[in-house]
Parts: C-alpha cells; sequence; structure tokens
C-alpha cells in the first residue's frame, strides 16, 4: 500500500518535472530569441554598451525577474556585457561560467537547484553571431514541486493510514474464527475441544470449513482417546479374565481336596487324629485360597503409588502366573536377587504392573512345555527386571508397542503399550535380546529423583 | 560663377520655395536639435524646456533628438533644425558654419568641467593610475565625455586605444556614470554638470562612482544655430527667448529642473580651452 502510494506520487512528480520542463523550456527559447533579436546588431557591431543597456532593460521586463544574470559573448567567446559585470567582466572568458549549463532543448529543472544556467547560440540573420549564458531563478518551480511533494506525502500518509487501520480491522475480523481456533488449541489440556456451533463463523467460508475440520479432529482425537480407554480397559479385564480363570483353578484344585477332608472328618468324627489331620488339610488349601486372594486384591488395588515394593511383591506374582504356568507345563525359572532395600526405593504398583505383564506374554509366547525366567538384580542406581521366554521372539507390531512411542498399530492389544508407557513414567527405558531361541527384555528403572542419591 | 556655386544658389533657391509652399503652421514650427546630454532620460526637463521655449516664442516648438552628436550637428549643418545645444567640441570642429545663440550659465558661470571618474572603492588616484583597465565615453566628438581625456592622453603621447584595454562609447553622459557604477567598465569620461546635476537628482547613482580628477573649466556646452541663418527672426527670436528664460515662470521651472542659473550671449574666448585641447589632439591625430 505504502509502495503503490510512493509509485504514485513519483509519477505525479515525473509528470509536474516534465510539465515545468516544457515550460521553463518554452519561456527560455522565448527570452533567447528576444534577446538574439535585439542584441544581434549591436553584437555585430561590437557596440559594448548597447547591449548591456539592452541586457539591463530586458532583466528589467522579464517575467518574475526569471533572468537573474545574463551574459553575452562573441562568437571567440569572450563576454561583451553581462547584467552583473562583477561576475562576467568585459572580455573575460564566458566558459569561466559556463559549468553546468543546459542547453535550451534539453533545459531541465528536476533538480534541486533554485539556479539553473542556460547557454544558447546567439544567432543573428541565420548566423552564430555569439553566445548567450543566462541563468535562470526557478525558484518558484522547486517550491512548486516541494509543496505538491509535501500534499502528496501527507496525502499519501493519510490514504495509507486510513487504509491500514480499515485493513487491520478487517484482518482483525477476517482473523477472528483463527484467534479462537488457536485460543481452543492453546487451552487444550488432554483433548482438543470442539467450537460450539454458536462460535462457527457465518457462512461457506473457507474459515467455516477449517473450523468445522477441527471440530472434526477434535470429535475423532475424542473418539481415539475412548477407543485406547476402552482397549486398555479389556486388557486389563483380559489379564483380569486369565487371572480370574487361574484363580478359578487355583480355588477348584484344592476344592476336592478339602471336600474329601470334611467329608473325612464328618465320617470319623470320633477319631481326633484324622479331624486333625483333615482339619491341617483344611486349614493349607484354605490358607492358600486366602494368599490367592490377597494376591489377586493387591494386584487390582486403586492406589498404586502407596506402597513400596517388596520381596513379597514378587511372591505374589509367582503365586499369579504360576497356575497359568503349570497349566501350560511350563518350566518356570525364578530368581530374585536385590535386596529389600532396594526394593523399598520403587513404588509396588507400576512394577507389578510391568512384571506380571510381560510374565504372561511370556507365558503365552513360549507355549506349552517353554520356560518361562524372571531375574530382578540390582545395580548401582537402578533396578533391572529380565524376563526370558522360549518363544519365537517379538513381532514387529509387539516390538513397536513395546518400544515405540508412535501411534498404536491397528490391530493388537494395548498391554505392551502400557508397560512402555509404565517404563516411561519412571524413567526407565527397555531392551529387547534374542539370544539361543530365547527371547530377554529386560526393564531397566533407574531411582527415582525423590530418593536420588541412595544406592541399591 | 562656377559650377559649384551655381548648383548652391540652385539648391538654396530650391529650399527656399520648398520652404515657402510649406504650410504656416508647419512652417512656423521651430525645431530645436538636443544632444543626448542627460536630457535624453529625462521626459520632464524636455517637457518643461519645450513648454518655456514656446511661450517665449509664440510658436510651436519640435525638440529633435539624435543618438550622437555627429547626427545632431549634421542635422544642424543641413538645416533640418534651426538651432541645436551642441558642445563646445562640435561647436569649434564647424566653427565656420556655425555661430554662437546662447551659453548657459552653471553655479554663475558659462563653465563645466570633465570629470574622470571611477567606481567608488577603485584605488586609482589619477589618470596613470587607470592605464590598462577599461574606460567609457559619452561620444566621440563631446568635449567633456571624449576630447578631454583623449588629449590628456594625447599630450603624453598616447592614444586612448593604446592607453585603455577597452574603450567603450555609451552615446550619453548618464550612461558613462551608469557604465561606470555598474562596473561594465573601470573608468569613465564624463561631463562634470550632468555628473553634479546626477549627483542631486539619482545620488544612489553618482555614489557608486568616485571622482578621479576634474579638469580646468571649460565653456558650457552652447546653443548654436548655422551662421547664414542668425540674422533670421525666428533665431532672433529664439535668442531672446533663451537669454530671457530666467524671466518667465515657465523658463525658471525649466532651468530648475536643469539646474541651470540661465544663459548668456557668450562669445568663442568661453571656448579657448577647449581650442586648445582640440589642437593637442589633432596633433597625435
Amino acid at each position: 500500500m505504502i509502495l503503490a502510494g510512493i509509485v504514485a506520487s513519483q509519477q505525479v512528480l515525473s509528470t509536474m518535472g516534465q510539465f515545468q520542463d516544457v515550460r521553463i523550456r518554452e519561456l527560455a527559447q522565448a527570452q533567447i530569441e528576444a534577446l538574439s533579436v535585439a542584441l544581434g546588431p549591436h553584437v555585430l557591431r561590437d557596440d559594448i554598451w548597447e547591449i548591456y543597456d539592452t541586457l539591463e532593460r530586458a532583466a528589467g521586463e522579464t517575467e518574475e525577474q526569471r533572468m537573474t544574470f545574463t551574459a553575452v559573448a562573441d562568437e571567440n567567446g569572450y563576454v561583451l556585457a553581462a547584467t552583473d559585470p562583477d561576475r562576467a567582466p568585459l572580455d573575460s572568458l564566458i566558459s569561466a561560467l559556463t559549468a553546468e549549463a543546459q542547453s535550451p532543448k534539453t533545459l531541465s529543472v528536476t533538480g534541486d537547484a533554485e539556479r539553473i544556467r542556460l547557454l544558447a547560440p546567439l544567432l543573428y540573420q541565420g548566423r552564430e553571431v555569439g553566445q548567450i549564458l543566462t541563468e535562470l531563478d526557478v525558484t518558484d518551480l522547486v517550491i512548486e514541486r516541494r509543496r505538491a511533494g509535501r500534499l502528496l506525502l501527507l496525502g499519501n500518509a493519510l490514504a495509507t493510514g486510513i487504509l491500514a487501520l480499515l485493513g487491520y480491522v478487517a484482518m482483525r475480523r477476517m482473523l477472528l474464527p483463527i484467534t479462537r481456533l488457536a485460543r481452543h488449541m492453546r487451552e487444550t489440556a488432554d483433548a482438543p475441544e470442539p467450537i460450539p456451533d454458536s462460535d462457527l463463523p457465518r457462512g461457506d467460508t473457507e474459515m467455516t470449513r477449517l473450523v468445522r475440520t477441527y471440530n472434526d479432529m477434535a470429535g475423532a482425537v475424542e473418539a481415539k482417546a475412548e477407543t485406547e480407554r476402552r482397549l486398555a480397559e479389556r486388557e486389563r479385564f483380559v489379564s483380569l479374565g486369565r487371572l480370574s480363570s487361574s484363580l478359578a483353578h487355583e480355588i477348584n484344585n484344592p476344592l476336592g481336596g478339602l471336600l474329601n477332608a470334611t467329608d473325612t472328618i464328618r465320617q470319623y468324627a470320633d477319631r481326633p487324629d484324622v479331624v486333625r489331620q483333615s482339619a491341617d488339610l483344611l486349614t493349607r488349601g484354605l490358607n492358600h485360597m486366602r494368599d490367592v486372594a490377597r494376591a489377586t486384591l493387591d494386584q487390582n488395588r486403586l492406589d498404586r503409588s502407596s506402597a513400596p515394593l517388596a520381596p513379597d511383591d514378587f511372591d505374589d506374582l509367582r503365586l499369579l502366573v504360576e497356575p497359568e504356568i503349570m497349566r501350560q507345563e511350563q518350566k518356570l525359572n525364578w530368581q530374585v536377587d536385590a535386596s529389600e532395600e532396594c526394593l523399598s526405593q520403587f513404588a509396588a504398583a507400576p512394577l507389578r504392573q510391568i512384571t506380571l505383564n510381560l510374565l504372561l506374554n511370556a507365558s503365552t509366547a513360549s507355549g506349552a512345555g517353554g520356560s518361562v525366567g524372571l531375574r530382578i538384580s540390582e545395580k548401582s542406581s537402578e533396578l533391572r527386571l529380565s524376563i526370558s521366554d522360549s518363544g519365537p521372539g517379538l513381532s514387529e507390531a509387539a516390538r513397536a508397542r513395546l518400544l515405540s512411542t508412535g501411534p498404536l498399530p491397528l490391530g493388537g492389544g494395548v498391554g505392551l503399550r502400557l508397560v512402555h508407557d509404565l517404563i516411561e513414567e519412571l524413567n526407565g527405558f527397555v531392551l529387547v535380546d534374542r539370544r539361543d531361541g530365547k527371547t530377554a527384555i529386560e526393564v531397566v528403572v533407574p531411582v527415582q529423583q525423590k530418593k536420588e542419591g541412595t544406592q541399591c | 560663377m562656377t559650377l559649384q556655386t551655381r548648383r548652391r544658389v540652385l539648391g538654396f533657391a530650391g529650399a527656399a520655395l520648398a520652404v515657402s509652399a510649406l504650410p504656416l503652421c508647419a512652417r512656423e514650427t521651430f525645431r530645436l536639435g538636443l544632444t543626448p546630454v542627460f536630457l535624453d532620460n529625462d521626459a520632464e526637463v524636455i517637457g518643461h524646456l519645450r513648454a518655456a521655449l514656446e511661450a517665449a516664442l509664440g510658436v510651436p516648438i519640435e525638440l529633435e533628438q539624435r543618438r550622437t552628436y555627429e547626427e545632431v550637428t549634421g542635422l544642424l549643418l543641413e538645416g533640418s533644425v534651426d538651432a541645436a545645444w551642441l558642445c563646445g567640441y562640435p561647436f569649434l570642429q564647424h566653427r565656420l558654419a556655425l555661430s554662437l545663440v546662447a551659453v548657459p550659465v552653471w553655479n554663475g558661470q558659462p563653465l563645466y568641467q570633465s570629470y574622470l571618474i571611477t567606481g567608488k572603492n577603485d584605488d586609482a588616484s589619477s589618470l596613470e593610475d587607470l592605464r590598462g583597465g577599461t574606460h567609457a565615453f559619452s561620444d566621440p566628438d563631446s568635449n567633456s565625455g571624449y576630447l578631454v581625456t583623449a588629449s590628456d592622453l594625447a599630450r603624453r603621447g598616447v592614444r586612448p586605444e593604446g592607453f585603455f584595454r577597452r574603450t567603450i562609447f555609451t552615446y550619453g553622459h548618464r550612461n558613462v556614470v551608469r557604465a561606470v557604477a555598474d562596473g561594465l567598465v573601470r573608468s569613465g569620461s564624463v561631463d562634470g554638470y550632468v555628473w553634479e546635476a546626477l549627483a542631486k537628482a539619482e545620488p544612489d547613482l553618482t555614489a557608486r562612482t568616485k571622482v578621479v580628477s576634474r579638469s580646468e573649466w571649460l565653456g558650457f556646452p552652447p546653443f548654436c544655430a548655422r551662421v547664414d541663418r542668425m540674422a533670421e527672426k525666428r533665431l532672433v527670436a529664439f535668442r531672446n527667448a533663451l537669454l530671457g528664460l530666467d524671466q518667465t515662470e515657465e523658463g525658471r521651472s525649466a532651468l530648475t529642473l536643469l539646474q541651470l542659473d540661465g544663459l548668456i550671449s557668450g562669445d568663442s574666448t568661453l571656448f579657448e580651452g577647449i581650442e586648445k585641447r582640440i589642437q593637442d589632439y589633432e596633433k597625435l591625430r
């Protein structure tokens, strides 16, 4: 806008300059011709006084004293007379004054000079008898052009200001939906919040389409989050289902023995030794069932971060996975080498969840008759959980869920991704190693920040 | 009678016939030639002079002005004008053909001086200091505006063209003052009466000049007529009108504007100084 104003102003000033040039050329040409007619005979006769007197009278009659100085030289360039003899003394060379002098045909007033010089041949009866140097006062033209320039500048500045203000208001109005959209996106906490229909821009504009697209996207994100939540729940229920199944099996197995014990007590109520043995059997069976129930309750306790990790937690886990191991007739290699002091520096709930998920996955991967191993070890400031299996190794999809934070591939569960997220929350990392037909997943978890400095 | 004498008689007779054939009013008009002393620039002076003379003579006065002394002298000699206000130099050049009618009186005497002037800031104090400069003369037939300086130089054995780098003629004493005051030339030879009159009428102009030297007192530029017409009634009347100019109201107004006291008959002895200068000048020539 400003550029357009500058270009337009330049055009106006240029046109004005050309107009002034034409005007001054016509004026100068007319005056030179008039002077030539008046001076010609005197120059021919070398009549100094008449030349001077003619110049004086011409200077007095010129329009608004336009010609401020005029000198006439003979054909050899020697001054014959000048309106200011001090500047151009008689018989001096006129060339001393012709610097920057212009010719009548190219006379221009476009510069800032308030006086311009013009050197023209003095023609009389068709031949050049001398030269005329004249100095023209073009102050009025320069002032006129400056005034026009100032007015243009002022006008342009005003117009630009008004247009810029209007443009600003228009842009503000146009960008209002964008601003609203940006605010919604900025204020987004967990999921983008759709813009209500009442705030939608009117009409079927690009902006309306953009906001609608945003709303669709917000809906899609919400739907995806919901789906992930459901998947996580399902995974949880799947785990619970499997656990429940194991639990039922675990309860069902001793139930026959326990019922036999109660029958034996009922049948041999008069034999205290038999009753005692049966009661012991009942106690052991019921104790086992109690332990299983407790482990299950602990696993599903809502408050995950309150209790510190302890060796008992691994006993619980063993209790929970053993039925599945036994069901599949697998070999379990269980090794907990971490001290209680080291373990107590970690929260129990996430590590239990991580270990259980990985153990159940390892059991599934190993298949019937396979082997599953757990090894807990400690290093200077970290805890290492190594879960191994004799399965065929992690698929690409499973590896992606466990190791990367990218979007979940379609299909498959979210158990490994939950493991990944939990490890990430604990600032830990995962190493996957496949060697000698065995897959080992090693989880390394550093001591938590608040307890930094504590050695495991 | 020689052929030339017969032609002259025939010429005079023809002229007499032509004059007698003119209408009365035209024949009675008195023609006065004026040299461009400083009058050419002052219409008011000319107007008053004409009015005063018309009142005294009772006939219309036609004032004839020309650019040079030579032209006015020519008009007088050929009879195109009845009388002329000349200068002592042309009067003496044609002393056999011309006669004095009256001589103006300035500052109580029929004399004036020639001034050698320069710009007011010029250091020159004598003519010698002006060697190699540019110089303005009034008219080659002017006593004060040429002859005085030329004869001064002639007495040193040099001509103006050899003494000055360049000389110009302005054909007017006021123009000489202007040329010097404006710096067109370094110095000038001017009628002292004109310079003094300008000093009162246009002090700003003369203030830009400086008088370097003054000549001796010389005969004031006189009114002249042809010798052979001096007895004519109209010339007698004209002479009386001039001599009695200070007696009439109009005459005094004209004299006041001319800054003159009046006019007297005068005689040729007034111009002996000029005569001497002519001789000195002619020697070199």
